[in-house]
């Protein structure tokens, strides 16, 4: 593990190019790549999945300083796969070279010889007396095997150097990347990535290789790792925060002069994507440019795109998509008319007409987008909306030089005034989403939890804790009894994730997918739709109405079975409005009752105050009328938290019911009935669960009210769970895997009136 | 009057009116035990039926479903069916399920042979 902050600041930079304490962000990836090395009993290998222009050079460079400064067994080797242009075997000889360099300057503990240009055999010279035979050994078969015909023999031997390191003298840690290596060509069982991986897995040595999400997962399946050996951590884009510490550390490096205005519009424009933002802050040195304001900010930013860093960085990729200049052109013609178009998905078929590719030219070219996520593609679909936004302005430039012939001047003025007028929105948009509730967070939270109704109902609420101080609220709250089950949410995503656009931000409509109730049926399925309106005062009926029809009319044409709309607005919604949502079945809230409920759901059950909890917990094997003694039991139990005579009966026959239900319908492989009693305060808590299968009548059941009239004989079976719903005063399915667990609440106060 | 206690059901006869005496837990077994006994007692030209429920003390969803079975077949014979000595916890119950509203409720055995209209001096003691 990494020392505190001394060590970092005294860390020696040896492949870093920034020092360790103005690396910003991945503090926890670096921490595990540097630990990753730490078990050589049972050494594993780590993917780094990465996001494109997650950057990934400069953490790798970092983790090799801190550990080449530890000087302990572990000897770290860090090697990047150039882009294109190198042959497996010049790679491979690239490879041998770096290792036996770093191998040989960590063992003379001199960060030096990592930069110095030096062959083979003047690195042997340097090679400490112990290590110099096995070194000899590895120069004498690379020569050998330079001068055969089989490449793929040399390619094995050189990636498998470090295996030939004396335990005795050392364990190498390799931290390979293989971003490079994505824009190849297609992955294949023979490709220099698949043996990297397969070389890897199996060295018996802890290794890290970092690459393209989209082709990393790939390689590892061409080179048939099993994936028991290997642990993955995914490499997102920085978090904003990181980002902007990111551009001001870069651009006082770069002697960039910039503000905080600027700053922040650079982290949004390129959504703290470190790789383009350091293109940026680069350009911007080099050509002495000050960044202190928006004009400034795209004027470079539109230069870069029309022949800087930028524009070599996506033409690069276009380039190795498309080597042919013809299908390179109608390529751009078909990404900028789709881009601007509504249509955003075409067939493969569709693309291979347009382009006049074989299906095979057609793959490569797809398979190079695809794995820097320039496009989405399936196989059969493929989507071209995908791509940062300094992707979709390079296309936009292209589509107008090369394929409109526009004049270029015209492109540039085009571009820098499009650009201007578009940051006020990119900052505003930010704002309002800094500012809005995190809905989509807040909702995976759902999990099947138990919280007051009154938080979702605005006009209860507003009677009840209108002008009340927070702590009465939450007090409130807490005494509240009427509660609501929440889904157990097993996907969310905002609403745009469903390719509809309803002019609001992703954080502003979230569609969650979840199962209320006990059991994964149809019944219980649910999607709960969740809409930030945008209001300055409380909401009122009309506007209530548009977003109840907009969403129900969603809801609709994706069939989505039972919807619960949650309308939620900063101040409420009007009594009109209220009413119209209690007609139409939806939840309306102020954002303090969604902050009041987000604050329930962080809370751990264990961290509510409970007086005087005890807790009992009983098995009974099924039958033999042992529900008998389940309702002695709790009527002793009972009797002691002061509940009245009648109460304890009611009790005590819900109690029977449940354990009847568990022991008629459960087909129980261990034909026991678990039973808990918690005592609280004001309440008994009891909890009847059982294995086994769960009761088809279970789910109908769920919310009925007791049938007061006479039944079939057939329709008579399956009172039992009626009967507990109005002996109790809550009756819940608690969400469990196999069997049922159906948890009784008695109140003290209630049962006491 | 005659009575009989057998190891099952205990029960007598009033004139064409059984007493049947419920035991203290109505579930599946003992609530089909009553049943077979109310059988019985119809087909050996009972008219009514008075179930006593002085000793019990807890009722099932099962056993209130078989009283309301045998309700069933009391009407389908012609016989009419009183409840008596029922405690409030399961009058609660039957309540719940709406099986009063297909049965009379009486204080006690005597109540409920006066409400049947067929106290006699006779009674058949038996023993099932």
């Amino acid at each position: 593990m990494m020392n505190g902050s001394d060590t970092r600041d005294n860390q020696r930079r040896i492949l870093g190019r920034v020092t360790r304490h103005e690396f910003v962000g991945r503090s926890a990836e670096l921490e595990r790549i540097v630990s990753q090395a730490g078990g050589s009993a049972d050494p594993r290998g780590l993917l780094v999945l990465i996001a494109p222009a997650a950057g990934i050079s400069e953490l790798l460079r970092q983790a090799y300083d801190a550990l080449f400064e530890r000087r302990g067994e572990i000897v770290p080797i860090c090697f990047a796969i150039p882009r294109a242009d190198t042959t497996p075997v010049s790679t491979a000889i690239a490879f041998l070279n770096t290792f036996l360099a770093q191998y040989i300057a960590f063992r003379r503990d001199e960060p030096s010889l990592c930069h110095a240009s030096l062959m083979l055999r003047d690195l042997l010279k340097l090679a400490p007396p112990s290590d110099y035979d096995w070194i000899e050994e590895l120069i004498e078969g690379y020569e050998l095997g330079r001068f055969t015909n089989d490449d793929q023999a040399l390619v094995k031997f050189c990636l498998s150097a470090p295996q030939r390191v004396p335990r005795a003298n050392g364990l190498p840690y390799l931290l390979l990347d293989i971003v490079g290596l994505a824009d190849s060509s297609q992955t294949s069982k023979y490709s220099l990535d698949t043996q990297v991986m397969a070389t890897l897995e199996r060295s018996k040595q802890p290794f890290v290789i970092a690459g393209l999400r989209r082709h990393l997962l790939v390689a590892a399946h061409e080179a048939e790792c099993s994936f028991d050996s290997f642990d993955i951590i995914r490499l997102e884009r920085l978090a904003e925060e990181e980002a902007r510490q990111l551009v001001d550390l870069a651009a006082r490096r770069q002697l960039v002069e910039l503000n905080e205005q600027t700053r922040d519009l650079l982290v949004q424009q390129f959504d703290a994507g470190p790789l383009f933002l350091s293109m940026l802050l680069q350009a911007a040195r080099e050509k002495g440019i000050g960044l202190t304001n928006y004009l400034a900010c795209e004027q470079l930013y539109v230069d870069e795109l029309m022949g800087g860093h930028l524009y070599h960085h996506f033409t690069c990729l276009l380039d190795l998509a498309a080597p042919r200049p013809e299908t390179r052109r109608a390529l751009i013609r078909l990404l900028g008319e789709t881009t601007a178009s509504d249509q955003r998905k075409a067939s493969f078929e569709a693309w291979r007409k347009l382009l006049r590719l074989e299906a095979t030219e057609l793959e490569t070219l797809l398979a190079v987008l695809h794995v820097h996520e320039l496009i989405n593609w399936n196989g059969a679909l493929v989507e071209a909306s995908a791509g940062p936004s300094c992707w979709k302005d390079y296309l936009k430039i292209r589509f107008q030089l090369d394929v409109k012939n526009e004049p270029r001047a015209l492109v540039v003025a085009d571009m820098i005034a499009e650009a201007l007028k578009r940051a006020p929105h990119t900052m505003a948009t930010h704002y309002r989403r800094a500012a809005r509730l995190p809905l989509r967070s807040l909702l995976a939270e759902f999990n099947s939890q138990l919280v007051p109704r009154i938080l979702f109902h605005y006009d209860r609420f507003k009677e009840s804790y209108r002008g009340a101080s927070l702590e009465e609220t939450i007090a409130g709250l807490d005494a509240e009894t009427d509660l609501v089950r929440l889904p157990q949410a097993f996907h969310t995503a905002p609403y745009s994730a469903f390719g509809k656009q309803i002019n609001l931000e992703d954080e502003s409509c979230v569609v969650v997918h979840g199962f209320e109730g006990a059991t994964y049926s149809d019944a219980n399925q649910i999607v709960w739709i969740a809409v930030q309106v945008d209001a300055k005062l409380e909401v009122d009926r009309d506007l209530a109405e548009v977003w109840l029809d907009r969403i129900d009319g969603l809801a609709a044409e994706f069939g989505f079975p039972r919807v619960r709309i949650l309308l939620i607005s900063n101040e409420g919604f009007s009594e009109t409005a209220c009413a119209l949502l209690e007609q139409r079945g939806a939840y309306g809230a102020s954002r303090q009752q969604i902050e009041l409920l987000a604050a329930r759901l962080g809370e751990e059950p264990a961290d509510r105050p409970v007086a005087n909890e005890s807790e009992f917990v009983a098995i009974w094997p099924m039958g033999g009328d042992n529900e008998l003694l389940a309702a002695n039991l709790v009527e002793q139990i009972a009797r002691r938290s002061n509940f009245k005579p009648e109460a304890i009966n009611q009790i005590k026959t819900a109690i029977v019911e449940a354990c009847i239900n568990a022991a008629e319908h459960s087909l129980s492989p261990d034909r026991k009935i678990y039973q808990r009693f918690r005592v609280d305060s004001d309440r008994l808590v009891v909890t009847i669960s059982s294995r086994g299968v769960v009761p088809t009548r279970q789910s109908l059941d769920q919310g009925k009210k007791p049938e007061r009239d006479f039944a079939s004989s057939d329709e008579r079976r399956g009172w039992g769970l009626k009967l507990i719903r109005s002996l109790m005063d809550e009756v819940e399915f608690e969400q469990v895997d196999d069997g049922t667990s159906l948890r009784m609440t008695k109140y003290l106060l209630k049962s006491s009136d | 009057m005659g009575e009989s206690t057998g190891s099952f059901v205990r029960s007598h006869c009033v004139g064409t009116t059984a007493v049947i005496y419920a035991s203290d837990y109505l579930n599946k077994l003992t609530g089909e035990r009553i049943e077979r006994e109310c059988r019985r007692q119809l087909d050996s030209g009972c008219r009514a039926l008075v179930i006593d429920f002085s000793d019990t003390e807890l009722v099932n969803s099962i056993g209130i479903s078989i009283l309301l079975g045998i309700i069933d077949i009391a009407e389908k014979s012609g016989a009419r069916v009183v409840f008596s000595d029922v405690n409030n916890q399961t009058i609660e119950l039957f309540n719940m399920l709406g099986l009063t509203r297909h049965v009379a409720l009486v204080r006690d055995e005597q109540e409920a042979l006066t409400t049947l209209g067929s106290i006699s001096s006779l009674s058949v003691p038996t023993t099932h």
